[in-house]
């Protein structure tokens, strides 16, 4: 071994043993281990730490692990953690009362929970960073934690080994199951997500609490967007890359929202952290993922129209309502003059599930190219305003087609509200050469 | 209200290979045609070229048989007064020209064994030769999913919809393939991928070589173009099913077969003049064994 590459070694062993002995003997030691008896370099630091006195348990072994990489069943677990939180405990061994401590620490990649059982011994404080080694881990119904018995070592080190870590005020959480946000569904409790924050928006609400304040906005990955609230203040900032743990969802209309509070956990994130997130314009999304957990928010669908329902095309609105006018009347407020409005509700079917597509006047004046009073004069001049309709068909129907926006669901399947929607512009012989070739390896 | 049935991709070839369809159970279940590669088609989504069109109904009353051609093979299309939306739209159209097809299955048994299949359209639209295209290669990629769930089915001991919805495929194919399995037994698949490649050469004319006309099926065409002494006979059964049916509910199939043969159609030749017949929508099957005129 070189001597730039024992170097950090030397140090280290110099840092167990206090200082006491010249790093220049600590280096000679070493190097006599490791390239005249070449022993293997983890025996070599033990050997020379215990010839010098010292307490080769001390030592770092290996490299230093993540929280959020720690198994159940681990031995000799080091860690560099912010200590979160720390307990006091009396328990009764065998009729005899001991003290020990229980709380959580946190690094960069979550937070776990840990038991001390010699609290006289490993002190530290809420606050403190430090290096934990020779730990280790337990996995109980599901949840990784952390024990600290009487071989195991704290160190002391400068607050700034690590980035401010945003921290549960209390209680010990298991990591949960990581899920991307195109998985995310309904009634999922403690998952832990990672995403891009789109947009974030501060609000105040009132709730049977009193006046709560609540941040709101769009969280995505490749997979897909989702809104999310946030019931305390992380500070989130828009564009930023997260990992936010122990989250929860609910539907509304089948939408799958991300909720977090108090107890949440959110850790920024590298861009390197998440090669794969992207901002901007959603990958497509097949019908049938959506169809998995019943929702989606901004989903980019493709598919080709093959219905477009009555009820499409022109019609007349309530002006007190906005109920659809049918026969001069509305269904509320009877006899009414209504107000002409744009729409569709057609069915987009990708061969694998079909999806119910609603397009407002908007939507609809870009996909016919035409605005609501040219629909108007058409009509009149035709005498029937069943002509637009006729003319969306002949736009739409048995046409490939994006469409874009917020998919609910009820008990008649999915349904999308739809901001954006155009013609598939796709590269039919590119994918048919990639078919093609994929294929013609099995003849 | 009942989840709408999907819009399957099936090329012509594989649709008309199917001799397996399940009624539906119960009021207004929808009956499924299980292709052999485990399509459970309630309906399709068809694109291709509208070759020909014949009204054999009336000038009010119009009833239009038409034939879709695809890269594989030929659909066949009955559309009557109710179908108001198709056939409105099919009086319009004149071939050759690249149409669009939302239908329903129906099928014609004239025997055990025998299956005949077309559409029976929701609507039709003309469209143009890209999203032709589009449906090819649409349907490539749909015909080879179905492919590959049924090597999975066939390596599995006992084939579940469980085990292949687990292995990532929507449940209706699922549900599809394990009836497939049961009722076909071992599928050429080897013939179906070739199917695909033709269809994805189809696409690509520079990679084919210098000769690729558009490949007419081989699958035996089921209804040839009829000289005048068949249409005679068409007429002569349509007479016979029409007297039989005393009781208003039908004419009896063994009655209609003696009464044929008094005739001078043979057995064979009846089977082939009722499945024209109840191609081109002029009688139906009320129950099995019985045949009315529409």
């Amino acid at each position: 071994m070189e001597k730039d590459e024992i170097a950090p070694h030397v140090k280290e062993i110099a840092r167990v043993l206090n200082g006491k002995v010249e790093e220049s003997k600590i280096e000679e030691e070493l190097e006599n281990y490791l390239n005249v008896y070449r022993v293997s370099l983890d025996t070599a630091k033990r050997s020379v730490v215990k010839n010098f006195g010292g307490d080769p348990n001390a030592l770092t072994r290996g490299n230093r692990r993540k929280v959020s990489d720690v198994k159940g069943g681990e031995q000799n677990v080091d860690l560099l953690v912010r200590v979160l939180t720390l307990n006091p405990k009396e328990v009764e061994i065998k009729g005899e009362k001991r003290q020990l401590a229980y709380g959580l620490v946190a690094d960069e990649t979550g937070s776990m929970g840990y038991t001390l059982w010699e609290p006289q011994r490993l002190l530290f404080k809420p606050g403190d960073v430090i290096m934990l080694r020779n730990a280790y881990s337990k996995e109980y119904n599901g949840r990784v934690d952390l024990n600290l018995g009487n071989r195991a070592n704290v160190e002391q080190m400068p607050k700034d080994a690590l980035p401010q870590i945003d921290a549960p005020a209390g209680g010990s959480y298991a990591p949960g199951e990581t899920v991307k946000v195109g998985e995310l569904a309904d009634g999922m409790n403690n998952v832990t997500v990672s995403g891009r924050i789109v947009t974030v928006e501060r609000r105040e609400i009132n709730t049977e609490d009193g006046a709560k304040v609540v941040f709101s906005g769009i969280l995505a990955d490749e997979t897909g967007k989702v809104q999310y609230s946030a019931w305390a203040d992380y500070q989130l900032k828009e564009g930023e890359l997260v990992r936010i743990s122990r989250a929860y969802v609910k539907g509304w209309k089948g939408v799958p929202k991300l909720n977090f509070g108090e107890r949440a956990g959110v850790v920024r994130l590298k861009a390197e952290d998440l090669p794969e997130v992207t901002s901007g314009k959603p990958k497509p999304r097949s019908i049938e993922d959506i169809e998995r957990v019943g929702g989606a928010t901004d989903a980019l669908v493709i598919g080709t129209i093959v219905d477009v329902k009555e009820g499409s095309g022109l019609i007349k609105r309530c002006p007190q309502c906005k109920r659809v006018v049918l026969k001069g009347a509305c269904r509320i407020h009877g006899k009414v003059e209504g107000i002409w409005d744009l729409r569709v509700k057609a069915i987009l079917d990708d061969g694998n599930s079909t999806l119910a597509v609603v397009m407002n006047r908007t939507v609809t004046e870009t996909v016919l190219g035409q605005k609501l009073e040219d629909c108007v004069k058409r009509a009149q001049e035709a005498l029937n305003p069943d002509v637009v309709r006729e003319m969306v068909e002949e736009k739409i129907l048995a046409k490939p087609m994006q469409v874009r926006g917020n998919v609910l669901s009820d008990e008649y399947g999915l349904m999308m509200i739809v901001s954006e929607a155009s013609a598939v512009e796709t590269d039919l012989k590119e994918a048919a050469v990639a078919m093609l070739a994929e294929l013609e390896g099995f003849q | 209200m009942m989840v709408r049935e999907l819009a399957w991709r099936v090329f012509a070839a594989e649709f008309a290979s199917s001799k397996l369809e399940i009624k539906g159970e119960g009021d207004k279940a929808p009956s499924h045609l299980i292709t052999p590669l485990g399509a459970q088609v309630n309906r399709l989504l068809a694109v291709g070229v509208l070759t020909d069109i014949d009204n054999i109904g009336t000038e009010e009353e119009p009833l239009w048989r038409a034939r879709i051609q695809d890269p594989t093979g030929t659909f066949y299309l009955s559309s009557g007064q109710y179908q108001p939306e198709a056939t409105a739209a099919l009086s319009k159209i004149a071939p050759p020209r690249f149409v669009a097809v939302v239908g329903k299955v129906r099928t014609y048994i004239p025997e055990e064994g025998t299956m005949y299949v077309s559409i029976r359209p929701e609507k039709v639209q003309v469209v143009d030769a890209s999203m032709r295209d589009y449906w090819v290669l649409e349907t490539c990629r749909s015909t080879l999913r179905r492919i590959e769930a049924m090597e999975e089915a066939a390596k599995m001991e006992a084939p579940s919809e469980e085990a292949l919805v687990k292995l990532g495929y929507p449940l209706p194919l699922a549900q599809g393939v394990v009836k497939a399995k049961g009722h076909y037994g071992e599928v050429d698949l080897q013939r179906y991928r070739n199917m695909v490649i033709d269809a994805l050469k189809f696409l690509l004319p520079e990679q084919a070589g210098p000769e690729t006309p558009m490949e007419v099926s081989d699958m035996p065409d089921e209804i040839e173009d009829e000289p005048e002494e068949s249409l005679d006979k068409e007429k002569v059964v349509l007479e016979l099913v029409e007297k039989l049916d005393k009781t208003g509910k039908g004419a009896q199939w063994d009655e209609i077969v003696s009464g044929a043969a008094k005739a001078g159609i043979e057995r064979d030749e009846l089977d082939e003049i009722t499945s024209s017949l109840l191609d081109k929508g002029l009688v139906y099957e009320p129950v099995l064994g019985k045949m009315k005129i529409i």
